[in-house]
């Protein structure tokens, strides 16, 4: 048991990043069931290994801790096969045309207006390694360099996957079906 | 170098992991090589179809309520923000009439002065699912005659059972809303984190209501020794 004074550190460092946590767990599990599964797990085992985290940013670390555990998750009760919930992901669909800044090319028009529903199916079915690289980035905003520690992989690795990741997008946006993944 | 090879920096570049010197090179290259500023409109493309369409979800509100109650410094904390939480409940008007009858139909008078049990601190420990029914009703009697009375219920082994999604009792009555209904008097509820992973029950089938401890037996002593609680096996 942690005292006091470590559990108070723990909820000053940790706990604010649930958000993230959460919403990293979402796309690596694609279930919210899981999702609040795994976060849950991945913050007991924080908790509980809280003595060996070092520094003052503790989000790519817990990130790492929810990363694993996702997994561990998907590796024990395979994947729920979640149907997608285009009533939940589909409102707001960006009206066509809006955001137009590249008019000359049109694959990048073709992306760029590719409607909400689209993108999040593309992006939940790619491989879980290019998604979860994608996601840590644009999502959580996160640098190479915290997502090669959170992912454990070297910082090549981290770019040649980012780089992947956007043209399997790309691809499957602009209707190329071989592009998609199988979503293991 | 060829364009091929510039795969790799594009990204970095847009991602803003480029050294200056390296985005500088880029940019001239850009000028002059019409393939790559293309690759590049599509990669400025998909980062905005990307960041306007979607977002990272936040966490749901039984989720954060459980994690903050689990992991926030001890005693006050947890319940400021339970108070916190039905607050937010109670400001729906069905809800909080809801609440006032439910209170009122538990607000019976202390018979006795001086027994409201303002300070007094009990933990149940419920250790099998026959005797959590029979914990409840004793617990309702506990309150009932001591409404200041601060209980914390700590389920561990088949107790925490009650505590589970769409459990019910022999009966066929549910828990839930029994266990809601002590929730709303103050009264806690922690499930032992030791026995889900021994008994491999997901964390999410323990209801929103109940928080998750590391071990069920560590937080009985926990309280026992640190907040002055008495102890009572049911």
């Amino acid at each position: 048991m942690l005292d006091e004074i470590e559990r108070a550190r723990f909820a000053r460092l940790v706990l604010p990043h649930m958000d993230s946590a959460y919403g990293l767990a979402r796309w690596l599990t694609r279930d919210p069931a899981q999702a609040e599964e795994a976060v849950q797990e991945a913050y007991l085992r924080a908790f509980k290994y809280f003595g060996s985290f070092r520094g003052e940013d503790a989000r790519p670390w817990i990130l790492g801790v929810v990363r694993n555990a996702c997994y561990r998750l998907l590796e024990r009760d395979g994947p729920i096969a979640t149907p997608f919930d285009e009533e939940a992901h589909g409102e707001d669909a960006v009206a066509a045309g809006t955001v137009v800044r590249f008019p000359v090319d049109p694959e990048a028009v073709a992306i760029e207006r590719a409607e909400r529903e689209l993108l999040q199916r593309c992006l939940r079915e790619l491989p879980a390694e290019y998604r979860e690289t994608l996601v840590l980035r644009e999502l959580q905003g996160c640098s190479y360099r915290e997502i090669a520690r959170i992912a454990e992989v070297p910082l090549g690795t981290v770019m040649s996957r980012l780089s992947r990741a956007r043209r399997l997008l790309q691809r499957a946006l602009a209707g190329d079906p071989a592009a998609r993944g199988t979503g293991t | 170098m060829s364009c091929r090879d510039k795969t790799l920096l594009l990204d970095a570049y847009i991602d803003g992991e480029l050294e200056v010197d390296a985005a500088l090179k880029l940019e001239e290259h850009l000028g002059a090589c019409a393939p790559c500023r293309t690759r590049m409109d599509r990669l400025a493309a998909l980062r905005a179809a990307l960041r306007g369409n979607i977002d990272a979800e936040k966490a749901p509100r039984g989720l954060r309520a459980r994690l903050e109650a689990a992991y926030l410094p001890a005693a006050p904390a947890p319940a400021r923000l339970l108070s916190w939480r039905w607050g937010l409940a109670l400001a729906a008007p069905g809800l909080a009439a809801l609440a006032i009858a439910l209170w009122l139909a538990f607000a019976v008078p202390a018979p006795f002065a001086g027994a409201d049990g303002a300070d007094v601190r009990v933990v149940y420990h419920i250790s099998s699912t026959a005797t959590a029914r029979a914990a409840l009703r004793n617990l309702s009697n506990h309150l009932n005659a001591a409404p200041g009375a601060k209980v914390v219920v700590v389920a561990h082994n088949d107790g925490v059972d009650f505590l589970l999604r769409g459990a019910r009792d022999e009966l066929g009555q549910p828990f839930e809303p029994d266990v809601q209904r002590f929730l709303s008097r103050g009264v806690q509820f922690r499930v032992c984190y030791n026995t889900l992973e021994r008994r491999q029950i997901g964390a999410a089938e323990v209801i929103p209501a109940a928080t998750l401890v590391p071990s069920g037996i560590a937080e009985i002593g926990r309280l026992q020794s640190k907040e002055g609680y008495s102890y009572m096996r049911l």
